[in-house]
């Protein structure tokens, strides 16, 4: 029987597995890609907790969280586009224009 | 006869502020024209009216408010009575003398006009001391003549040792002074006045003690101004200022102030006579203490500085025995025949070039006659022969002790005038007689100024004559001074002037023959006792090892090592904590964005964290 | 005459708006002109002013934020009187001796930006408004060291600004929590001092207020240990930075101790009399001692100043009338005397371009006006009598006698370590032979010197010799204040205290 408690360790592991990502990745792509497994971790573990409590507002709320994933990656995956035009490169520490 | 009070007060001010305008002009004999006018009007209107307060009359003039705070009311008060009178007539007399004195003595030095501006100035201060009719008016003359004296000790400012000792004077004088500035704040706390009358009248229904704290704290400050020991110091170094200056204030006026304000106050020391033993016994200390160091001395000025000072301390005996109009009368004879040597030694000086070590002259007697004849005058009175003016005020002092049955107050001062006999006759013999010295090393004294020595006459004359005012003095001065009475039988008392007028002369011709015979022996000068007294008994020395040296090194440390290193240090450190750990918290801001993604999860994790374990309090 | 007091806080103001238009050339004699009306109207303010009433004359008061209680509220009393007149006067003399040609212009906007800042301090009677002015006044010092100051200017200006910001931050707190006290005891908001005297607070509450006001004033003041920023801020301001500060800037700390802490907190202050006492004595010998050893000569009068800001505050708590009013005088006998001494430094400073002691002696030879007005300034400083440092020393000390006679007599050391750290100065810079080669091509004074010196000197003499008339017009403001203390003390020990030190006679 699959209950919650898997859910949400299946959460859990995805959540860290893209944590790991961002903390590590130097590619801007794979962060890109970190932070989609982010978002779909929360994804699950709003949809779990959702049918757990019989309340539909958890999965509105994965639903948004799709759309505004989908929108993010789209400016997000244009702008990386656009710095590999410039720069030639889609690596993270290429983008130290704001530093302090 | 307000008057006369007004003129006498003004005059030297005018004269001061009229030459004050000369100052930064070249020498003017008007300036000294008229500050000696406006001191001989004042010493005129000064005697005006001690012939006025003689026919029973006591003025009291208030001029106007000065401060006024909370209870407090400090009037510029004056009042002339048989005590100020007394002091204003000596001290106009005086410094007129020396300003005269000064028109020659002066002649080529290029602080003339300033030089008359500061003794016309003294000279008002000095009046203001002696005729308020309060305690704070007092201090307003006793921390004026002390500006003055600074001004004019130091008045060869260009001399290192001249500045010097100005600022030793005012500085030392200034310790003194918080001791009586300490006790003018427990007499208004008291009493809430500063008026002498009213603080006179009710000493009685004071508490003793209370009134001894304040006896002993205003005889402090007068302990300064009068160089008492241990404030002796500066008036030797005093001596660095011109000749005139140490006659008028050094020796004539000023260092008598604090004799002044025992006596001015003696309606509070007649009632604490334990006090009045202190000051006894302290200034019969002096009196032999500074006598012996003027020994062995060999600078002319500071020899006379040290018989100052031991007559002083005869004065501050009279005083604290209570016997005041004595004091007064020896403060008044003493002003007179001081002064005289004083100028008598500024003759001297001039006809030297400046040559002060005494063992450098000898013979002078040929080449200056008068002056020595005057310094024999003065010296005479000085150690007290008959009939000379010492004679009767010293010699009274000396049965005062006796019959308060103060022997050793008694045997110290007869031995302090065994002590001046010798020193005086010591100094008359090495500069005017002997081997004339001064031919080898090249100098070509003469007789100054005839009328320099004129103006010196007054002083040669009372030196001489007046002793013989003494039982007019007493009546005159005992209207408002405490009589005093001597218990001793008639026979006592001859016998004891007789004894001492033995003693004194049996010292002087022995003084004399011996000289005469060439003095002593060089060996005499390797021996402990003459080192201690040349070397002052080492006060000074102890001084400026113990006191002026560290305080300097402590004050160095308070700067360099506690302001600096300590206080400031840690202002700063406060200031570098924001600082440092600022710019190491800049750090995070590389511009990196893995970095800035780190902080974030570090943020998620403490935000995550606080909000778990925290629990507001409620 | 009913709105004297906006003019003469807002006069200055106006004029630093036309200050800009004014051209480069002019920009002084603007200045001059400006300050010389503003003096004038604070003598017409001290013509007006009606000496038997002790309380607040000539008040304005407009409502500005009133469900809060705060206001536009001006007034002036004995207390505060001549602190205004003494700013107007030291603005103006400080003006006129301005002999700075770099950036003249903002420097004439820069003070006279700071005189409406100082009367503004002195006339306010609503808190909130106090408080603004207390903190404007910083950012013109600031200007003023930061822009026109030699060497580390840069760090003294901020080490100024900083300090005594961050020592006023503390006070806000305590201004609003004692609004918030006022709003519970009485249920309406007020800021009014007025009001606030009023208010009889526990003596708990006390103590804590009393804490929170006393660190932005002992900084002010400045009080051992906050007072290093004074040194650096002296010893890198221009002269005339240096005349405003000494003269009128330390002021504000003394005065508020005056107009806030004894009348708001009577038992707290009885309570923390000792300790500042010795605070107190400790600036008086430390700072003699350190001036002492100073090589720099303003150094030695940044020194002095705190040396005598001790004796101000030692009788600001002698809790008498005669005590705080000698502090009065005090304050502006010393704002009169500091701004002398630090324009003769500047004098010196303008021809050789140094301050250190060791470079000068024999100054009496080749300057003898120059070295008489220093002299004549000098015993001032040094307290002699008929001058004007002598009165409130006097007082001040007299006053605190009541209190104690052991700290006075530790206190009044003062008037011996002044002497000596003064007339050492004095001898090594101005006696001697003169050596130096620089030296002996020096100028006496000039026409520009003497006119902004002599009223200062003259001023040094007369009330020395005449202080009565100002004596008497603080006085009486402070013995209401004083009434006012004992009325509101909540605790009997206050009370006793305060009887005993007001009152004359029997043994101690």
């Amino acid at each position: 029987m699959i209950t919650l408690t898997h859910y949400l360790t299946l959460t859990g592991i995805l959540f860290s597995l893209g944590i790991v990502g961002v903390l590590r990745r130097k590619n801007l792509l794979m962060l890109f890609f970190s932070t989609e497994i982010l978002l779909n971790a929360v994804n699950i573990g709003f949809a779990a907790v959702s049918k757990y409590y019989g309340d539909l507002s958890g999965q509105i709320f994965s639903f948004f969280i799709i759309a505004i994933a989908a929108s993010e990656v789209a400016v997000g995956l244009g702008l990386l586009v656009l710095w590999y035009k410039r720069s030639g490169t889609i690596d993270l520490d290429s983008l130290q224009m704001m530093k302090g | 006869m307000e008057k006369y009070l007004y003129v006498a007060l003004f005059a030297p001010v005018v004269g001061s502020l009229f030459s004050l305008l000369f100052t930064a002009k070249k020498k003017n004999v008007i300036t000294a024209l008229v500050t000696s006018a406006l001191l001989l009007l004042s010493f005129v209107s000064s005697l005006t009216l001690m012939f006025a307060v003689h026919d029973g009359l006591t003025l009291h003039v208030k001029l106007m408010d000065w401060i006024s705070a909370g209870n407090l009311n400090i009037p510029f008060g004056f009042m002339v009575d048989n005590v100020s009178v007394i002091m204003m007539v000596t001290v106009t007399l005086v410094s007129s003398v020396v300003n005269i004195y000064s028109m020659g003595y002066m002649m080529h030095d290029k602080g003339y006009n300033r030089f008359f501006t500061y003794i016309s100035a003294f000279v008002f201060a000095m009046l203001v001391l002696v005729m308020s009719d309060n305690f704070v008016g007092l201090f307003i003359g006793w921390e004026g003549v002390g500006l003055c004296s600074y001004l004019l000790i130091g008045f060869w400012y260009e001399k290192d040792t001249a500045s010097w000792a100005g600022n030793e004077a005012f500085i030392m004088n200034r310790v003194a002074d918080l001791g009586m500035l300490m006790g003018l704040f427990l007499i208004y706390w008291q009493f809430g006045t500063f008026d002498y009358e009213t603080i006179f009248a009710h000493a009685g229904s004071m508490n003793v003690s209370v009134v001894a704290t304040i006896g002993l704290l205003l005889f402090i400050g007068a302990m300064g101004k009068s160089a008492q020991f241990p404030f002796h110091t500066w008036l030797a170094d005093a001596m660095e200022g011109p000749t005139p200056v140490s006659a008028l204030i050094h020796a004539a006026t000023m260092v008598t102030a604090g004799v002044y304000l025992v006596i001015r106050a003696s309606d509070l020391f007649s009632l604490i006579p334990e006090v009045g033993h202190i000051i006894a016994t302290l200034g019969a200390f002096v009196a032999v203490f500074a006598a012996s160091m003027a020994l062995v001395h060999r600078d002319l000025k500071k020899i006379i500085a040290y018989s100052t000072l031991s007559q002083l301390g005869y004065m501050f005996v009279a005083a604290g025995l209570g016997a005041y109009w004595i004091a007064l009368f020896h403060l008044m004879t003493h002003a007179f025949f001081k002064s005289l040597l004083f100028l008598g030694a500024g003759n001297i000086m001039h006809a030297m070039d400046d040559e002060l070590d005494i063992k450098k002259m000898g013979g002078l007697f040929k080449v200056m006659p008068y002056t020595a004849i005057l310094m024999a005058v003065a010296s005479f009175a000085l150690c007290g022969v008959y009939p000379f003016a010492g004679f009767f005020s010293k010699d009274k002092i000396l049965e005062a002790a006796f019959n308060g049955s103060n022997f050793y107050i008694w045997f110290a001062l007869f031995i302090g005038a065994g002590m001046t006999a010798f020193y005086s006759f010591r100094l008359i013999m090495l500069v005017f007689f002997g081997d004339k010295v001064y031919k080898k090393l090249g100098f070509h004294p003469h007789e100054t100024y005839p009328f320099v020595l004129w103006s010196l006459l007054p002083l040669g004359i009372l030196s001489t004559i007046a002793g013989f005012f003494e039982k007019p003095f007493e009546a005159f001065v005992t209207r408002v001074l405490s009589k005093y009475e001597f218990s001793l039988s008639h026979s006592t008392e001859v016998e004891l002037i007789f004894l001492t007028s033995a003693f004194v002369i049996l010292v002087i011709v022995a003084t004399i023959y011996k000289y005469y015979k060439g003095g002593f022996s060089k060996q005499i000068e390797t021996m402990p006792l003459y080192i201690l007294l040349k070397n002052q008994y080492y006060i000074p020395k102890l001084y400026e090892v113990a006191i002026f040296k560290p305080y300097y090194v402590l004050s160095r440390f308070a700067w360099k090592q506690i302001d600096v290193r300590i206080i400031d240090f840690s202002v700063d450190l406060i200031a570098k904590v924001f600082y440092k750990s600022g710019q190491e918290s800049r750090k995070m801001q590389s511009g990196n964005l893995s970095d800035m993604l780190r902080w974030m999860i570090v943020g998620t994790v403490v935000l995550l964290a606080l909000a778990i374990f925290y629990r507001p309090m409620m | 005459m009913e709105h004297i007091l906006s003019l003469i806080v807002f006069f200055p103001l106006v004029a630093v708006f036309f200050g800009f238009i004014v051209s480069k050339e002019s920009a002084k004699t603007f200045g001059v002109t400006v300050a010389l009306v503003e003096f004038l109207l604070s003598i017409v303010l001290w013509i007006g002013f009606d000496k038997s009433n002790a309380g607040f004359q000539f008040v304005e008061y407009v409502p500005l934020i009133s469900q809060f209680g705060v206001s536009y509220y001006l007034g002036v009393d004995g207390i505060s009187l001549f602190l205004v007149i003494l700013s107007t006067f030291m603005t103006l003399v400080s003006l006129i001796s301005l002999n700075i040609k770099k950036d003249i212009k903002n420097l004439v906007i820069t003070i006279l930006f700071l005189e409406m800042t100082l009367v503004g301090v002195f006339l306010s009677l609503d808190m909130i408004l106090f408080y603004i002015f207390w903190e404007l006044s910083l950012i013109p010092m600031l200007y003023i060291i930061g822009a026109w100051g030699s060497g580390q200017r840069i760090y003294a200006a901020i080490k100024f600004f900083l300090y005594t910001f961050a020592g006023s931050a503390l006070m806000l707190v305590g201004i609003l929590y004692l609004g918030y006290q006022y709003y519970i005891a009485t249920g309406t908001w007020s800021f009014s001092i007025p009001d606030w005297y009023l208010l009889v607070l526990p003596f708990s509450t006390q103590l804590w207020l009393f804490g929170a006001f006393f660190l932005a004033f002992a900084v002010k003041v400045p009080m051992f240990p906050f007072h290093t920023w004074l040194p650096y801020a002296h010893g890198q301001a221009p002269t005339v930075g240096s005349i405003l500060l000494a003269a009128v800037m330390l002021k504000m700390g003394t005065y508020a101790f005056i107009r806030f802490s004894l009348p708001l907190f009577p038992d707290a202050s009885v309570y923390f009399l000792y300790p500042v006492a010795i605070i107190a004595i400790i600036m008086v010998i430390y700072a003699s001692m350190v001036a002492y050893a100073q090589e720099d000569m303003k150094q030695v009068i940044a020194y002095s100043s705190i040396s005598h800001m001790g004796i101000i505050v030692l009788g600001t708590f002698a809790m008498n009338a005669e005590g705080i009013t000698g502090a009065i005088f005090l304050m502006l006998s010393h704002g009169i005397v500091s701004g002398a001494l630090f324009m003769l430094v500047g004098v010196i400073y303008d021809r050789r371009h140094t301050k250190m002691i060791s470079e000068f002696g024999g100054l009496a030879t080749i300057m003898p006006r120059y070295a008489a007005i220093f002299g004549v300034v000098m015993m001032a400083a040094v307290g002699l009598p008929l001058t004007v440092g002598f009165v409130g020393e006097f007082l001040s000390l007299l006053g605190f006698y009541r209190v104690n006679w052991f700290m006075t007599l530790l206190a009044g050391t003062g008037i011996i370590l002044g002497a000596v750290y003064m007339l050492v100065l004095f001898k090594r810079a101005f006696f001697g032979k003169l050596v130096k080669a620089e030296n002996k091509a020096l100028k006496d004074l000039d026409k520009r010197e003497f006119t902004a010196l002599i009223p200062l000197v003259a001023l040094v003499v007369v009330l020395g010799v005449y202080p009565k008339p100002i004596l008497n017009t603080i006085d009486i403001s402070v013995k209401k204040m004083i009434v006012l203390m004992e009325k509101k003390a909540v605790l009997p020990d206050t009370r006793e205290l305060l009887l005993r030190v007001n009152s004359v006679g029997g043994t101690k």
